[in-house]
């Protein structure tokens, strides 16, 4: 059989993986809602609603792999410190970002 | 003023500096920004997410992603993407938002060459297979031993009493198909695996009202095997009561999103 990427049969596949995969950023770097990454979390909650999410456990997931990625980093930082005592941010600190308002 | 965030689709293979004209989200010009053997795909945009709470504007979107993914693979060869609004924002006026992602790209630099040695040559594919009890059901009750021997106590026994066996009938069959789809998924998965150079096992979803999803796969396939693949995805399509969804080819979003490689700094 041959593979397919019509669009209304294999939508779920792509937002599946557009919506939750791909190449994940420095989090130091990439735009946050009140410290939430928008990696389309948002989004989610618009497809399916709040509601839905909740139902299949969607945003618990989400919730738990971040803590996950999160602690794992936290510990990667400390036990892999470079000769400058950074890993994995650049220089600009200011590049810290924060909008806590959108 | 000057937009100070980059939206970026993905980062591919290419040393070039290319427009691939106005085909990004909501007709954004979209561009590359080389630093050294590779390149980000961006959009130049403000220092906000993309957010809506109209679903086709979403799917839009999403789409749009996809197919700005497909036109950079052409143009650029590998590409390695990017989830949905992955933005990068720089809120120091000394560096431009451009000279940000270069300085994202050699930050990385290490990590997307292990990326793309693990890519180069191969797509994504998901492969979910169902099967439907329903059909199943009879295949089963004849084959099962233990279940011939209700059918045939039930044959002698009263109406009253051979409903009560039709139920016991039923729950042996549920508890059969459960344990075979134990078997089916081992077996399945076995024969997949074989022709992907890796594989994620995602979580399976409730399907519709007659089909269970057994076993729901992201493969990372060489070009020249995906005919093998096929082969076998059609055999499995062609049993009774099972049936599969093969969809792709995908950048590989599910083979990039882990660091291949521990991300720290090499000894310079």
């Amino acid at each position: 059989m041959n593979p397919t990427r019509d669009t209304h049969a294999t939508l779920v596949d792509l937002l599946d993986r557009v919506l939750d995969k791909g190449l994940v950023l420095d989090a130091d770097l990439i735009i946050h809602v009140a410290g939430i990454p928008l990696l389309g979390v948002k989004l989610r909650a618009a497809l399916a609603g709040m509601e839905t999410m909740l139902k299949y456990g969607i945003w618990q997931d989400w919730d738990e792999a971040q803590r996950v990625a999160a602690t794992k980093e936290y510990r990667q930082k400390k036990m892999a410190p470079t000769p400058e005592g950074e890993v994995a941010t650049l220089g600009h600190k200011s590049a810290r970002t924060g909008i806590a308002a959108l | 003023m000057e937009n100070r965030a980059r939206y970026i689709y993905g980062v591919a293979a290419s040393a070039r500096t290319a427009s691939l004209g106005p085909i990004g989200i909501e007709g954004k010009e979209v561009y590359t920004i080389p630093y050294g053997g590779f390149c980000a795909i961006v959009h130049s945009c403000p220092s906000e997410p993309y957010q809506s709470g109209n679903e086709e504007a979403v799917k839009k979107w999403v789409r749009t992603h996809q197919v700005v993914l497909d036109e950079a693979q052409r143009e650029l060869g590998t590409v390695i993407p990017m989830g949905f609004d992955t933005i990068l924002h720089s809120r120091d006026d000394a560096v431009s938002p451009d000279q940000l992602v270069k300085d994202w790209l050699k930050e990385d630099y290490k990590r997307l060459q292990d990326i793309v040695e693990k890519i180069k040559g191969r797509d994504e594919y998901g492969v979910q297979i169902f099967y439907a009890p329903g059909l199943l059901a009879k295949q089963i009750s004849d084959e099962s031993q233990e279940i011939r021997k209700i059918r045939e106590e039930m044959a002698s026994k009263s109406p009253g009493t051979a409903y009560l066996y039709k139920q016991k009938v039923e729950r042996a069959v549920k508890a059969e198909i459960e344990r075979l789809a134990g078997e089916w998924f081992t077996d399945f998965y076995r024969r997949i695996k074989g022709h992907c150079d890796d594989i994620v096992i995602e979580k399976t979803k409730k399907a519709d009202k007659n089909r269970v999803m057994l076993l729901n796969l992201s493969c990372l396939v060489a070009r020249e095997k995906v005919n093998n693949l096929g082969e076998e995805l059609e055999k499995i399509n062609s049993m009774k009561g099972f049936s599969v969804h093969f969809s792709g080819p995908w950048p590989p979003y599910s083979f990039v999103a882990k660091p291949v490689a521990p991300v720290k700094e090499e000894a310079k």
